[in-house]
């Protein structure tokens, strides 16, 4: 009984008191007071320069994705028009023949896809030219980050309203759930904020950059997408000056057009904006683009074959055109780096050569095949077609014609044989020949359909296939946004 | 005051008697303990003497003997039976037949924070014992309760290894943790796929709110009590369980064969203006059928082994266990070994200690979950090998796209082991402070170690399957979890009144770390090779990332009863989450109360003959659910590699802001009501349980998709969405009887009907949509909205099939080609658009059933256990989900359309793509089923033989489990459990993309007690 009470007392002092210790231990608001494991909370976030620079390059890294450089993007962007169709074997992703043939319906996966992609893009442009005005750093980097911002949003805001029309304009980040759901916006106010962004960023951007940052956007860069924005809104005066301006930046054309979009001549002297990319194995997404897989030659490991060329972009080119053989690969052949273009039973017969990348570059099975292959965005070619469009609009046929031949003087590459010098100075003959220039220098970079559209001749050329004016200008709003959106986006006419 | 001294006087009085007695002569008493219906002797019966720690145990015959005082009491106690205390009055043998206590409310139940007598329950709480658990053989202890507990659902997912899907009383939670909470011996997790089944000695489920209020944080999904076998005093007590099966595939599903494969893909082509691919299909026949090549019959071993016994001052319980499962996919392999020892000892007489500690050590050979989608998809056109030996090539057959692999290369070459270690255990003392007043003390911890590893080595098999460069990728998830828990039990009784009060405190805190690292060119010449060193330098990657979450909590019950007639419970509990901290209400505080009338223990049934028991009950308690992520109001910074930007050969990483969190976020609180009957007849052979109840979910999180202009990376919002309620009846009645004959038979009949309903949603009456991903093209396939059930499906209605290009021109749909779904315009406007879509059917099961049997003969035993749902659909993902060339099922091949008026229901060939893929009804069928769950019959060998042999008991056995599966869903099975691919949210639920198919396993086996 004594050991009983001796014993009785010692342990209840010390379970009890150790109970109470654990109690109090973690009854402590810092036992609680949880930090985020693993992730950097927003509040350490936006407070220096390197900040600012991370939060940059995620604007250009994300350029990359597969809604802005695959899928997405080649339904939108390149199925439409008549130089390209769906390619890889026939019922593989069927899904793609409904943005050739028009028959697309609001459920469409790619639609969202690439509408996600573009505000996601937006929202990184934003974040930044929200936040990184108040960080206290390099003035001058400070405003070249935000005109560099500006750029990307820019051109985001430019394929979404060439796309769907009007949309949801948002130019900051949304503050709390109450701005989440707003109308779309009228596409005049969206091409008014793009020409806005594009001027402030033309302003600031420097024409060049050290070589540690090539591939950044450019004056130029800035300047010739102003100039394309101007022309889909036939402000025919503002691309001619804006082209001008960009002809006094020093860029020149690549010499030979298949060079041109092979991997040396990334970031060339003819370029104006690229989408950088890279084959980086040990750096987990970095190798992310997917452009040039998609589109490769699909007897190859790892290439897909989708977006070919069609029988009418063959025939659009002129007799002895090298830039036939050097924009589509046609099976059977060999590329001058010596792969020989093989196929399959049900495999197309043609590829896009502008996505090629010759076999022997490194890949692996983890990482996108040709991952290193840069998108050319924007071109000096195209900035001297836009100058020749809009100097024959406004009566100038002498700049037309002058700028026009720079672009078919690269092409024929000395040979006087082919593709002779356009010489008429009728309005309607200069228009059509560079219409037909566009469809031939540009073709198979994402630029055909829009440009058709532009030029107000969809039914001439698509209305074969099934576009039908009043509807086809644009694409429908993805279903699953206007669901959420509980009627707040309205759907485009006809679809 | 005066009163508590006068009883505190009377206890100590108490205590001396009792130790005056050890004083007194002591006797040898003899006896034998036989069961009280089937006059059996009754094994491992444990005999004290009361209020000393002298003990004994009966032997194999029943027979026991102890040195007591002559003028002591022996307490006989026994596990199933009532508890009987027997005067020794200087007897030497003292026969005792014990009453089995499933026919009595004496019946102990194992509640939270403790145990009740069945009788004092006022809550719906189900048990199932640990031998219905062990009996059938099963691998996963939660899988062996489906159809034993009315309101209980279980999706099995079949993989080897993998944990079930189980629901209790409706879909409770939408987001986050949506698991039920699993209390071992203590300790919390949220998946007990590391138990040996045969370790359990009872599961306890938690099902109305007041019972689980006292698990407030985590009681939202209901809580399951497992407490595992511990050793009882005597001899040691050897028991050897073992038994060795074979699993085969059931209810597979025919895939068409290589001609009408070749057809249909011709069809495919021809309908999409391009050239049949194939001249003549008749040429290909029958062609590879890839289920048979890839699935087969695959063993299961399960080896157990057992040893416990005790003192008086200590008992031990040791276990180890060994499983190995074939999966019915070649190359899947799974091991399991655990083992388990659990002591107690009784220090002195007020002071227990204890502890328990499990460890499971696992491996499996990993299959490529694609592999099902690959099988399904494959061209049996193809062959598996080419008469050289090389693998066939699909592109060789012109089909590529969707359809780009041989399924057995994508077998051969996947090399991904994984292996789970996990420690877990817990360490407790309970001090009787005073006769009526006990302090427990317990820490539990859980260590687990996750280990994955995978090789991708150089092959060139296919145009589509080769890699030029190895790959080796390395997981490791660490979790370092623990849990202390204090409390306070107050017992006693004062005259008619019985009273237990409960007070206690916990705190818990959950860390997990994950680190992944890869490497590149790693050579393979043995596992010795597999290590990051021996990849190439500039391709090594490591990521690292981790969670981390506490909690602490107060809790207290008061039970009281009257007369055994007039009952009482309430509790409270309060407990603040880390997840809540600087962003929400810190503290959630969850009431209960129950009351109970037992009306067969009132003076006025005395007389009455018809019902051996009669109780009502009713109950009400609120219920918390902590069950989000960590930090879930706390923006933060993201950087994944695809913000990675190289310039000039430098790659810099890119940080953003690209998600968007709430700035207030509430517990997810839960309130339910629960009335219930139970009542026993005939003298308690027919009992009959009966339970209404409504539950109800306020404040539900849901992460619902937002615009995806708003730019956010998954487009998700978390936030208090959404309220919802599931009402619901359920129904147990047992029968159990010996006829004159010698058959003892039981019948246990159970029945649940549940109906979800979302009473408001913050969206108002707009629907928050889900079920999107790949399954189903992208589409958004389901939708909860006001006055629905959550997750039903949504989506077109099929009219029927376009004939001919005249009813096209007629028709809302002017893009269609004969052969599409005409959908049904709905609202009338001559156009099908997403207004049209309308509610096609529930992933909510409405009604669970289960029937099982017993019966007993001589020496033979049969089980006969049969479950089923019904009220309930699946959305057959399979169908639509296509990409090129897959193959279709013969069912599609025969129904398909293929030219007017060949089909008015299935499509053509063409379903896959555009508007025919777009969720709609003809990919919702209807997911009830029946089954037979187990069917087990045993033989006990002579007791004579066992003699001779020296050993207690040899039972043979040989079990089926799911021999028999009726249903009319087209899929492999309509039991959709967690997704192969992807994570499980009840926002998507019940969408079949290629689940594991079902399969029966059958054993033989034997239980052995030396």
């Amino acid at each position: 009984m004594k050991i009983y009470k001796n014993i009785n007392l010692k342990s209840i002092s010390t379970v009890v008191l150790t109970g109470a210790l654990l109690c109090t231990t973690s009854c402590k608001k810092s036992f609680l007071n949880v930090p985020p494991q693993a992730q950097q909370p927003s509040v350490t976030f936006w407070k220096t320069q390197d900040d600012a620079t991370a939060a940059v390059n995620a604007i250009y890294g994300n350029l990359r994705s597969w809604a802005n450089t695959a899928f997405p993007a080649i339904a939108i962007e390149s199925m439409g028009g008549d130089d390209a169709e769906k390619g890889s074997s026939a019922n593989d992703s069927s899904y793609m023949n409904s943005y050739d043939g028009f028959t697309v319906t609001s459920t469409e996966g790619q639609l969202q896809g690439f509408w996600q992609g573009q505000y996601q893009n937006i929202n990184l442009c934003n974040q930044v030219l929200d936040n990184v005005p108040n960080i206290s750093m390099d003035q001058n980097l400070k405003t070249r980050y935000l005109a560099e911002a500006k750029f990307v949003r820019a051109y985001s805001y430019f394929r979404l309203v060439r796309a769907f029309g009007d949309v949801p304009l948002r130019l900051t980040v949304p503050k709390d759930a109450s701005a989440f759901n707003i109308p779309r916006t009228p596409k005049a106010q969206v091409w008014a904020a793009i020409e806005k962004d594009l001027a402030d960023a033309e302003a600031v951007l420097p024409q060049t950059y050290p070589a540690s940052d090539v591939g950044r956007a450019t004056k130029g860069s800035a300047l010739a997408l102003h100039a394309k924005v101007a022309m889909y809104q036939k402000k025919w005066d503002q691309v001619l000056s804006l082209t001008n301006s960009v002809m006094t930046l020093g860029y020149s054309l690549v010499s030979d057009f298949e060079a041109l979009f092979r991997l040396n001549n990334e970031n060339s002297k003819e370029s104006v904006f690229e989408i950088q990319c890279d084959y980086r194995p040990d750096i987990k997404d970095a190798s992310n683009s997917q452009y040039a897989q998609v589109q490769g030659v699909r007897a190859q490991q790892g290439y897909w074959g989708f977006n070919v060329p069609t029988q009418a972009l063959v025939n659009a080119f002129e007799a002895g055109d090298p830039r036939k053989d050097a924009t589509i690969l046609f099976v059977g052949t060999t590329t001058i780096q010596g792969d020989a273009i093989t196929s399959v039973a049900g495999d197309p017969t043609m590829y896009n050569h502008k996505a090629y990348v010759p076999f022997n570059t490194p890949y692996d099975n983890n990482n996108p095949r040709g991952s290193q292959q840069n998108v050319r965005v924007l071109r000096y070619a195209d900035v001297l077609l836009m100058n020749a469009e809009a100097a024959n609009e406004l009566g100038n046929s002498a700049q037309a014609i002058s700028s026009l031949e720079v672009v078919r003087a690269r092409a024929r590459q000395g040979n006087a044989a082919i593709l002779p010098k356009v010489t008429s100075t009728d309005q309607g003959v200069l228009r059509t020949a560079i219409y037909h220039e566009r469809q031939v220098e540009l073709a198979m970079e994402y630029d055909r359909y829009f440009d058709v559209i532009r030029q107000g001749r969809g039914t001439a050329v698509f209305g074969p296939k099934g576009w039908k004016a009043g509807k086809n200008e644009v694409w429908p709003i993805p279903q699953s946004e206007i669901d959420l959106s509980v009627g707040v986006l309205t759907q485009n006419p006809g679809y | 005051m005066k009163r508590i001294f006068t009883k505190f006087s009377v206890l100590t009085f108490l205590c001396l008697l009792f130790i005056n007695a050890a004083f007194a002569q002591n006797i040898t008493v003899k006896g034998v303990v036989t069961d009280g219906q089937d006059k059996s002797t009754i094994p491992s019966v444990s005999v004290m003497v009361k209020g000393t720690t002298t003990g004994a145990q009966t032997d194999v015959a029943g027979r026991y003997t102890i040195s007591a005082p002559a003028n002591a009491t022996l307490v006989f106690t026994y596990v199933g039976y009532i508890t009987k205390e027997v005067p020794v009055n200087n007897q030497s043998t003292i026969n005792v037949v014990l009453n089995s206590s499933s026919q009595d409310l004496e019946q102990v139940v194992v509640v939270g924070y403790g145990t009740q007598r069945k009788i004092d329950v006022t809550g719906a709480v189900a048990t199932v014992k640990g031998e219905d658990i062990s009996k059938q053989a099963s691998t996963n202890p939660v899988s062996a309760l489906q159809g034993k507990v009315a309101g209980v659902s279980i999706s099995n997912n079949g993989a080897p290894g993998s944990a079930p899907q189980i629901t209790i009383r409706g879909t409770g939670t939408v987001y986050g943790n949506t698991s039920v909470l699993y209390v071992v011996d203590g300790v919390w997790f949220d998946d007990i796929n590391f138990l040996n089944p045969a370790d359990i000695e009872s599961i306890s489920i938690l099902k109305d709110a007041s019972s689980l209020s006292i698990y407030g944080i985590r009681a939202a999904n209901g809580v399951v009590l497992v407490t595992t076998s511990k050793g009882k005093k005597g001899d040691p007590v050897i028991n050897y369980n073992g038994s060795i099966g074979f699993q085969s595939v059931t209810n597979a599903v025919k895939m068409a064969n290589g001609t009408e494969f070749a057809t249909m893909i011709n069809e495919l082509s021809t309908s999409a203006g391009n050239a049949p691919l194939f001249k003549d299909p008749s040429i290909y026949g029958k062609g590879t059928d890839w289920y048979g090549q890839v699935l087969r019959n695959a063993m299961v071993t399960n080896h157990q082994l057992s040893i416990n016994g005790g003192t008086e001052k200590s008992s031990y319980n040791f276990s180890l266990g060994y499983l190995n499962q074939d999966g019915i996919v070649k190359n899947n392999n799974y091991k399991r070994y655990t083992a388990r020892l659990s002591n107690d000892f009784q220090l002195y007489k007020f002071l227990k200690i204890g502890y328990n500690v499990a460890g499971t050590a696992s491996k499996s050979n990993d299959i490529n979950n694609s592999i099902f989608h690959q099988i399904y998809a494959a061209g049996p056109i193809v062959p598996v090998y080419y008469a050289d030996g090389t693998y066939g090539d699909p592109n060789d057959f012109g089909l590529g796209g969707g359809n780009n692999f041989n399924p057995q290369v994508t077998l051969d070459f996947y090399n991904n082991v994984t292996k789970n270690y996990r420690l877990t255990g817990n360490v407790y003392a309970e001090l009787n402070i005073l006769k009526n007043l006990t302090f427990k003390t317990s820490a539990g911890g859980d260590f687990g170690q996750l280990e994955a590893r995978g090789y991708s080595p150089v092959y060139k098999a296919t145009q589509g399957q080769q890699n030029d460069i190895s790959l080796l990728n390395i997981d490791r998830t660490e979790d370092r979890n623990w849990i202390i828990e204090n409390t306070l039990t107050y017992k006693n009784t004062f005259g008619d009144h019985n009273l237990t009060v409960l007070a206690g405190q916990t705190a818990q805190r959950y860390k997990q770390n994950y680190i992944n690292g890869t490497a590149r060119n790693v050579p393979f010449s043995s596992e010795g090779d597999l290590y990051l060193a021996l990849g190439d330098a500039g391709t090594r990657t490591v990521t690292n990332t981790g969670s981390l979450r506490t909690a602490t909590s107060y809790f207290g019950r008061v039970n009281y009863s009257f007369k055994d007639r007039y009952l009482l419970n309430a509790s409270f509990r309060a407990d603040a989450a880390s997840q809540f901290y600087g962003g929400g209400e810190l503290w959630g505080y969850f009431p209960s109360i129950g009351a109970g009338w037992v009306i067969s223990n009132e003076p006025f049934m005395k007389d009455q003959t018809v019902f051996s028991n009669l109780k009502l009950r009713g109950s009400w308690g609120k219920i918390g659910n902590a069950g989000v992520p960590s930090n879930p109001t706390t923006l933060t910074v993201s950087q994944p590699g695809g913000y990675v930007i190289v310039f000039n050969g430098v790659a810099y990483t890119g940080k953003s802001i690209d998600t968007a969190v709430p700035t207030f976020l509430n517990w997810e609180r839960g309130v339910g009501t629960d009335i219930g009957l139970e009542a026993g007849f005939l003298n308690n052979r027919l009992n009959i349980e009966a339970d209404y109840y409504i539950k109800k979910t306020q404040n539900a999180i849901f992460g619902i998709p937002v615009r995806q202009d708003i730019g956010l990376k998954d487009s998700k919002l978390i936030g208090n969405q959404a309220d919802f309620e599931n009402k619901g009846f359920e129904l147990l009645a047992t029968w159990k009887d010996k006829t004159d004959g010698g058959l003892t038979y039981s019948i246990s009949g159970n029945f649940g009907y549940n109906k979800n309903k979302v009473t408001s949603v913050v969206t108002g009456l707009n629907p928050i949509y889900g079920g999107g991903d790949g399954l189903t093209n992208g589409a958004l396939a389901t939708r909860t909205v006001l006055g629905g059930s959550i997750g039903e499906f949504y989506g077109y209605k099929v009219a029927g099939v376009f004939q001919n290009t005249a009813e096209i021109a007629k028709s809302a749909q002017p893009n269609a080609i004969p052969g599409d779904f005409k959908y049904v315009d709905q609202n009338g406007d001559g156009v099908i658009d997403g207004k049209d879509r309308v509610s096609l059917g529930s992933p909510n099961p409405k009604f669970s059933y289960g029937l099982n049997t017993n019966f007993a003969y001589k020496n033979f035993d049969l089980t006969i256990d049969i479950q089923g749902v019904a009220g309930v659909d699946v959305y057959n993902a399979n169908l639509g989900l296509r990409y090129g060339n897959e193959n279709f099922t013969k069912d599609f091949y025969d129904h398909r359309w293929h030219g007017e008026g060949t089909s008015n229901t299935y499509p053509s060939t063409n379903i896959g793509s555009g508007a025919n893929s777009a969720p709609n009804s003809f990919f919702v069928e209807s997911g009830a089923y029946i089954r037979v769950r187990n069917l087990q019959l045993g033989y006990t060998l002579p007791k004579a033989l066992m003699g001779k042999w020296k050993m207690q008991r040899i039972r043979v056995f040989a079990n089926a489990q799911n021999p028999i599966n009726l249903f009319g869903y087209k899929g492999f099975s309509p039991e959709i459990g967690k997704p192969t691919v992807g994570t499980y949210s009840p926002l998507s639920r019940g969408i079949d993309a290629n689940v594991y198919p079902l399969y029966a396993t059958y054993n033989l086996g034997v239980n052995v007690t030396f």
